[in-house]
């Protein structure tokens, strides 16, 4: 808010007058529609602070990067002090995320597979051919979810306007379909409604997003990375929520005198002049988008002896955690850390880096607990990783 | 009408707000203040002292989602018959003035949805089909009462200036503002002088480009903000934004000590979350982080930050000593004419830590303030009628040719289907009940007393923004006794707390029978959440009959168990939650305690030395 409100008053009179205007419209004239109704594409805001001059907060850079080479991590839940720059990173992602192909103007942001697999289906008799199917490379979708969203625009309904209008039974999608093969942000998700954190779980767990209504039965892929953040002192994520999440990364104030003063300083320059800020800092962001891309190329040529599966098995049972999403989540992630550091085989090394922001989460909470997770969880590696040594 | 000119006292109010209206990017002022200081009147004034025309939104403390974000205008849409948006309050306030009083009153998800227009300057609305980005880039002013509770934590963040509380009781300031109320000023005075104040910030506005602040003086601030133990950096910039103001507004290019003093009276003081020490290195204060719960505890990676391992921290380190003595001068100063006001707000601030967040204030179908409709089964609630016969409007034709295609004589003007049902869903704001039971028989009760009254004043310190109550039941002798009924008030129940008998049997039958009455008596009040605490060993020796006849004094073992077991039985399937805090030393235990919290399905918690304040923390958890 530095400009003069006058300009502000205008546009605010100019969308009044905007809404008088529609509300005098006859309802059957169609112009009116295009008027009011906004297309959802320009959702784009202006520009976002850059990732690369994001200062320090490494563990939260270093998890969204992780979920960028590898989606099937499960997404990341970023927890901690305010002011720390949480949804900045998270809104910074956008601009150094690959880009993907899909199946041009597809809605579902499907690839010519899943889109061929799904239409044909559909039609039943005559099949698409791969080759009459055109594409278009998009960056990999930031959807943006509100936590006032209602349910009808995050899974998408029946196009009221067409429907009233032209009376066809159009589906609408939501933001759920926008972040298909994306990233679905929510920013304070531990204060998000019970019924959309219901769906979210429903989707998550299925890929798939299914609506019907009117007659019209829709289903389809709705497979996202989902990131959360929040400040743990404004509520408690329900636990399914947090099970969810494959990664959980902490943020806390930086304390560092030096460290402050470059981020203020960084900020500020951004601030006065985001456009030239921007361009200064295009190599690194380039440089950053390149490493990414490498890392992802390198990932299917990644393994990992069956060692370190046993000591990664170790180390969550003696951590009593439940299930087996604990050793799956850190296999994975060591691996995209792997490809990340340009290295073809995982070992400890890595596994150690990444293992707290896989179990942080997953550890039972007890009341009487003084330890902190992150040291049991070291702990407890230490131990694995001193018997590996003595038995060799 | 009083204009901002006529305001007499709260200089310091009036200094952040004209510093806002220079550098409106502070985000907002707030002014905690005590009832009839004239906090609101002089926010409403605010407008004085902005350029014409800025939008100046006052916002209703029940407002609805709805009414805050935009969405689809019903009457417009429905007699048009083409959906027209209506912008939410957030937007019509872009480039202006949010004006909140009594900021500590509004509702959770409200103040949720400022905080995220805040922080991406638009509203994003995904609702009822809409998918749009409406401009909110504002300044948010807000007043409050203290005694009303206090603002979340995560929207004063957002805010850049908090003005230090200052009670009102300047005898001649009252005076003046009852002879302005009064009309005894001169309106064209007070026109001349607004107009002179306008043209200052005016120019202020036009100099804050030129003011320049030296890399030590933005040094000085966050250190200040570090020894202060200030969360984030977000605060950090208001800071820098603050001092430079305040030079804009002196017509000087180079920020002073003034200048930085104010900063940290408005922007660094009132989020002190622990009192400065002189030089504090930076381990110390690693360790001096509040701990919070056992998951958010800085772990070893986020330490070494604050560790000197390279070459650049070390180097902070130097520079951190090198800094003049001015600045920590400065600092001392600046908290040393705050800080006694303050020092409440701040141990509360740390307090609130009780992880509380939206407790006691759960969307349901059933009562409370309606909030939003969405679809639903019509026996789950009740129906949302317009948003029904909106979403069953677009299928009538269809529907009706339907109808007829298939034959059915049909003589209803509109067809629902049960996918058209939209339910009403409710904010309930009443908040829990916690039930105090203690055992006040033997030898350890006077100090299991004590405990229980902190905890009981400790949660109603916050009580009243969770809408929570409480209630304490002491139970010794014969029977057990409802020493204060279900109560909000701190007074009260200091009054009622102060003279306690101790000694005696253990009627913890009696115990559990009064507490679940009272539970009863909450309910019809429309308290949905009841929670017991009881701090006990759990070893009830006394029936309940003895409460009615004077000759029974005592049972045989198992009757007491089995009447105890019944009652927490019946306790648990009443949907009441439960926690047992056993204070009994370990050797003298006999699994009693951990037994009756398992009737109960409560949690136990064995807290031989428990302190009030990890009662809280249990019962809160």
């Amino acid at each position: 808010m530095t400009q003069t409100a006058k300009a502000a008053k205008k546009t605010t009179s100019a969308k009044a007058s905007a809404t008088k205007e529609a509300k005098a419209k006859a309802p059957a004239e169609e112009k009116a529609v295009t008027e009011v109704k906004k297309p959802a594409a320009k959702k784009k805001s202006a520009l976002a602070f850059p990732f690369t001059s994001i200062v320090g907060q490494e563990e939260m850079k270093l998890s969204l990067i992780l979920n960028i080479i590898d989606p099937r991590i499960g997404g990341v839940l970023v927890m901690g002090h305010r002011g720390t720059g949480k949804s900045t990173t998270v809104r910074a992602l956008a601009e150094v995320l690959p880009f993907i192909p899909r199946v041009k103007g597809d809605i579902y942001n499907r690839t010519v597979e899943q889109y061929i697999e799904m239409e044909s289906g559909a039609k039943g008799a005559s099949a698409i051919k791969p080759e009459d199917v055109k594409t278009e490379l998009i960056p990999v979708p930031v959807v943006d979810l509100p936590l006032g969203a209602t349910e009808d625009r995050v899974c998408g309904t029946i196009d009221i306007e067409k429907a009233l209008t032209s009376g066809v039974k159009a589906f609408e999608p939501g933001l759920l379909a926008q972040s298909n093969r994306g990233f679905l942000y929510i920013d304070e998700v531990n204060l998000l409604d019970d019924h959309l954190v219901d769906v979210l779980l429903d989707v998550a767990a299925s890929g798939k997003n299914v609506v019907e209504r009117e007659g019209i039965s829709i289903r389809h892929p709705a497979r996202f990375v989902l990131v959360g953040s929040g400040n743990p002192e404004e509520g408690e994520l329900r636990p399914q929520l947090l099970d969810r999440f494959g990664l959980h990364a902490r943020i806390i104030t930086i304390n560092d005198v030096a460290k402050r003063v470059q981020i203020v300083k960084l900020r500020r320059e951004y601030d006065e002049d985001p456009e030239a800020f921007m361009k200064k800092v295009t190599k690194e962001q380039q440089k950053l988008q390149k490493k990414i891309v490498a890392a992802q190329e390198l990932l299917p040529q990644v393994t990992m002896d069956d060692a370190v599966l046993t000591d990664i098995a170790k180390l969550c049972m003696n951590l009593g955690i439940d299930g087996h999403r604990g050793e799956l989540t850190i296999t994975r992630t060591a691996h995209a850390f792997a490809a990340w550091e340009g290295d073809k085989e995982v070992t400890m090394k890595h596994v150690r880096e990444i293992a707290g922001l896989c179990l942080r989460h997953r550890l039972r909470k007890d009341p009487l607990e003084t330890v902190d997770a992150g040291e049991k969880i070291d702990r407890e590696l230490g131990k694995v990783l001193g018997e590996a040594e003595a038995a060799a | 009408m009083i204009a901002f000119t006529d305001i007499v006292g709260m200089d310091l109010a009036k200094q952040a707000l004209m510093l806002l209206a220079v550098d409106p990017s502070l985000g907002g002022v707030v002014i905690p203040s005590t009832v009839g200081s004239g906090k609101s009147t002089l926010a409403r004034a605010f407008a004085d002292i902005l350029p014409e025309g800025t939008p100046f939104v006052e916002l209703p403390l029940n407002v609805t989602e709805d009414r805050l974000i935009g969405g689809v205008d019903l009457e417009a849409t429905l007699a048009s018959g083409v959906r027209v948006v209506q912008h939410g309050v957030l937007s019509k306030a872009h480039k202006g003035v949010l004006y909140v009083d009594s900021l500590s009153l509004l509702d959770s998800s409200a103040v949720s949805h400022i905080m995220d227009a805040m922080s991406r300057g638009v509203v994003l609305v995904e609702r009822e089909g809409l998918s749009e980005v409406h401009p909110a880039d504002f300044m948010l002013v807000g007043t409050y009462d203290p005694s009303d509770g206090e603002v979340r934590m995560g929207l004063l963040d957002r805010i850049g200036i908090i003005v230090p509380f200052t009670p009102v009781n300047d005898y001649r300031a009252r005076k003046q503002i009852v002879n302005i109320v009064m009309g005894k000023r001169d309106e064209e005075d007070t026109q001349d002088e607004l107009r002179m104040l306008r043209g200052l910030i005016d120019a202020a506005r036009e100099q804050l480009q030129k003011v320049s602040m030296t890399n030590e003086q933005i040094k000085g601030l966050i250190q200040t903000a570090i020894s202060l133990g200030v969360e984030g950096n977000r605060v950090d910039i208001f800071a820098i934004r603050a001092a430079i103001a305040n030079a804009a507004l002196s017509q000087r290019t180079e920020v002073d000590d003034e200048d930085l003093k104010l900063a940290m009276k408005l922007v660094l003081v009132p989020r002190a979350t622990r009192m400065p020490e002189r030089e504090p290195s930076p381990e110390e204060m690693a360790q001096e982080e509040p701990p919070p719960q056992e998951e958010e505890q800085p772990e070893q990676e986020g330490e070494d930050e604050n560790a000197p391992p390279d070459e650049t921290d070390s180097e902070a380190d130097e520079e951190q000593k090198d800094t003049p003595d001015m600045i920590e001068e400065l600092m001392m100063d600046a908290v040393e004419t705050e800080l006694p006001d303050n020092i409440l707000n701040i141990s509360l601030a740390s307090k609130k830590k009780a992880k509380s967040g939206s407790r006691g204030e759960a969307l349901n179908n059933k009562r409370g303030r309606f909030v939003r409709s969405q679809p639903g089964e019509i026996k789950s609630g009740k129906v949302a009628l317009i948003p029904t016969l909106i979403s069953a409007a677009p299928w009538q034709a269809s529907r009706k040719a339907e109808q007829a295609r298939k034959g059915i004589k049909t003589t209803a003007a509109l067809i629902i289907g049960k996918e058209d049902v939209k339910i009403k869903r409710f904010r309930d704001k009443s908040g829990t009940l916690f039930i105090f039971m203690v055992d006040a028989s033997g030898s350890m009760a006077l100090n299991r007393m004590r405990q229980a009254k902190g905890a009981v004043s400790s949660l109603l310190q916050n009580a009243y923004v969770h809408r929570d109550q409480v209630s304490l039941i002491s139970f010794r002798g014969k029977h057990a006794q409802v020493l204060l009924p279900p109560s909000q008030s701190v007074d009260r129940a200091k009054r009622e707390l102060d003279v306690l008998p101790t000694g005696g049997g253990t009627p913890l039958a009696s115990a559990l029978l009064t507490g679940w009455e009272t539970a009863k008596q909450a309910r019809t009040k429309g308290i949905t959440q009841i929670m017991f605490v009881m701090i006990t060993d759990g070893r009830g020796n006394i029936p309940l009959g003895a409460a009615y006849d004077p000759a029974v004094t005592k049972a045989p073992k198992e009757d007491l168990e089995k009447e105890i077991e019944a009652l927490a039985l019946s306790i648990q399937a009443d949907g009441i939650a439960s926690i047992v805090v056993d204070t009994q030393m370990n050797y003298l235990s006999r699994g009693e305690a951990p037994k009756l919290a398992q009737k109960l399905g409560g949690r136990y918690f064995y807290l031989p030395n428990a302190k009030a304040e990890q009662i809280v923390e249990a019962a809160l958890s």
